[in-house]
């Protein structure tokens, strides 16, 4: 599905140096995988994960979706493309802190540029059930827990049915139970809901719920298995 | 949820959680409204109490005064001194056949004594075609006539507040006498209220009125100092001029006195109000402008405390017009905000000043405040929106 072709991240350090945050990575993630990228501090998984998904591009070097080369497409298409097709779940949860629980799940929503084929809030709501949220909708962020403001900002990556989901540090913020909770969730969408995912970790027990491991080391792709 | 209602509730959110900063942030605004629509409320105000007044002379009205009034539009302040125009200049007026009355004007202004009471007064000597020129009207009494002025009779005619200042209640004065420089006179008359709001102007209330050859004992020169015509309605006003240029001409020079049409006059007169009230509106623009500045640099400061949020919605699949509308809405609302309530208040000052002063707010400068707070917001916003807009979107969402 995601296919990464002599991908470069050049940060230029000063006139002359320049620094590779990303060197030369060939990768290739299948549809209804799930993988682990993962490799010490600095080593560009974060950097990885944005160029996937197109929050970042690439200084030289092709992403293919579906086969398809995005490199060249304009802001608004890829804007439309983060919308639809990816999901982001971040370490610090990213939920606006002035929206409710339901107004931040339905955030993509307001952005999407096709008629959604589905009620929104409908499935918010359905979700929010489903997740164990239900009473939380019209909370702010600050006065929910972390694990709960993981799953509202994992049910903000599901509400445009995306099919794949990108997930940077997603428990680093939370103990190991309640980040075993949201790997399994990751999981069961994975395995139930055929959604695509890759977690950004450096934990091993995280990267173990993974089919596969993708490592990152100097922003190079080391082994993937 | 539409999304330009999810914007609006998301910016308010905001305005609410930072209440003294929006606030403060639309003060700016709104001393520039109210600025605004303030002074030209009281510009545009003065202007149509001054061209009522003007309306209030009637039409087919002619004045003939000393001097150069009208040299481009402005008056010269010489025109309004001094009388020299005399009883020669009246008969000779008369006779042209489309003037229907003719009022010669001299004043005399000095303390006035009733057995109770002295009071300083200004008295305009006339003719009897006075009243009908003027449109005055008695309340009790009678106007000084023909007969008067043929007599000398020292009778006068007092306005309203006047009789009451003088006698108490208007309604005693008629039969009264009051004496001026040891002249005896006596009331023979008071005027209906003429009204004319507590702002200065010709309002007749305050003043007394005798025939013009009374007035001579206190001018042993026998002299006008203008005189009130008013001519046949179906008279050409060109004719009719030609006609007492002719005669002015004998005894004047062109530049010794003027001839005035009202509507002459109340071109000129609106002609000064264009440019007080644009000057004005010049000046509180300049409150408008440190508004709008105000606005921007808030604003500016907004981007960079919402840079995390910008990365989260470009995250999510924000386009950067959603980002630049997002903020531009968000400054359109506080200059709006503050364009609303400077106009509220500049509308609550101007019904306060009312009593005293002709002002009133048009319907135009409502829409030009509003439309010019939305503008500035729009301007303003536009440089630190686009700033939101262009940041990258990993930028962004990487921001602490
Ligand atoms: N804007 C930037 N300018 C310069 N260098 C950058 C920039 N962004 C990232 N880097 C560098 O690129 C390298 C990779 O960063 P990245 O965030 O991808 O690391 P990471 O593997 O996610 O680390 P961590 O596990 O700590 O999150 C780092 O050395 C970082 O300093
Ligand atoms: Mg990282």
């Amino acid at each position: 599905m995601i296919k990464l072709v002599n991908v470069n991240k050049v940060y230029k350090v000063d006139e002359e140096t320049d620094f590779y945050a990303l060197k030369n990575a060939n990768l290739e993630i299948k549809d209804r995988e799930f993988v682990a990228i993962v490799g010490p501090s600095g080593s560009g998984k974060s950097t990885l994960m944005h160029i996937i998904g197109l929050l970042d591009k690439p200084t030289s070097g092709e992403l293919l979706i579906d086969g398809k080369n995005v490199s060249k497409l304009n802001d608004d298409a890829i804007s439309s493309l983060r919308n639809e097709f990816v999901g982001f779940v971040f370490q610090q949860f990213n939920l606006i802190p002035k929206l409710t629980v339901l107004e931040n799940i339905l955030l993509p929503v307001m952005y999407a540029r096709r008629p959604i084929k589905y009620d929104p809030e409908k499935k918010a709501l359905a979700l929010i059930q489903k997740f164990g949220l239900s009473g939380k909708e019209s909370s702010y962020p600050n006065k929910i827990s972390g694990g709960q403001q993981q799953r509202v900002a994992i049910l903000r990556a599901l509400i445009m049915e995306p099919r794949l989901i990108l997930a940077d540090e997603p428990t680093g913020n939370l103990d190991s139970r309640t980040g075993e909770g949201i790997m399994n969730l990751l999981k069961n969408l994975n395995q139930d809901e055929k959604i695509t995912v890759a977690v950004v970790t450096h934990e091993a027990e995280i990267a173990a719920f993974a089919g596969r491991k993708i490592k990152v080391m100097d922003g190079k792709i080391v082994k993937t298995k | 949820m539409s999304g330009i209602f999810f914007v609006l509730r998301s910016s308010f959110a905001d305005f609410k959680r930072s209440k003294m900063k929006t606030f403060l942030t639309s003060l700016g605004i709104l001393i520039g409204v109210f600025a605004v629509v303030t002074l030209t409320a009281l510009g545009l105000g003065l202007k149509k109490y001054i061209s009522d007044q003007f309306e209030a002379l009637g039409r087919n009205t002619l004045f003939i005064i000393p001097g150069q009034v009208l040299q481009g539009g402005s008056f010269s302040a010489s025109s309004f001194l001094g009388g020299n125009f005399d009883i020669k200049d009246l008969t000779g007026l008369s006779r042209i056949r489309d003037i229907k009355s003719i009022a010669p004007i001299s004043t005399k202004s000095g303390d006035v004594k009733s057995h109770k009471k002295t009071e300083y007064v200004t008295i305009f000597f006339s003719s009897a075609d006075f009243k009908d020129i003027t449109g005055l009207n008695v309340s009790k009494g009678r106007f000084f006539n023909k007969s008067d002025v043929g007599k000398k009779a020292k009778v006068l005619v007092a306005g309203k507040t006047i009789a009451e200042k003088l006698f108490g209640t208007p309604d005693q004065a008629v039969g009264q006498r009051v004496s001026i420089d040891n002249i005896n006179f006596e009331i023979i008359g008071i005027l209906k209220s003429t009204g004319g709001g507590g702002f200065g102007g010709s309002d007749y209330d305050a003043y007394m009125f005798g025939p013009y050859t009374t007035g001579y004992v206190f001018d042993p020169g026998k002299k006008f100092i203008r005189f009130a015509i008013k001519y046949n309605e179906n008279a050409n006003v060109n004719v009719v001029k030609e006609e007492i240029n002719k005669v002015m001409l004998r005894r004047y020079k062109s530049d010794d006195y003027s001839l005035i049409e009202p509507s002459q006059l109340m071109s000129a007169i609106n002609s000064i109000f264009a440019v007080i009230n644009i000057v004005l509106v010049a000046l509180a623009s300049i409150s408008l402008l440190v508004g709008g500045i105000g606005i921007m640099n808030i604003m500016y400061v907004t981007v960079s405390d919402k840079t995390k949020e910008v990365g989260i919605r470009r995250a999510l699949g924000a386009r950067k017009n959603d980002i630049l509308i997002q903020f531009l809405i968000e400054s359109v609302i506080l200059s709006v905000i503050g364009g609303v309530l400077g106009l509220v208040l500049a509308y609550l000052g101007v019904l306060a000043v009312q009593s005293v002063f002709p002002a009133y707010v048009d319907v135009g400068s409502v829409i030009l405040a509003l439309g010019v707070s939305s503008g500035i917001g729009i301007l303003f916003g536009v440089f630190p929106a686009k700033k939101a807009s262009d940041l990258t979107p990993v930028e962004a969402i990487r921001y602490e």
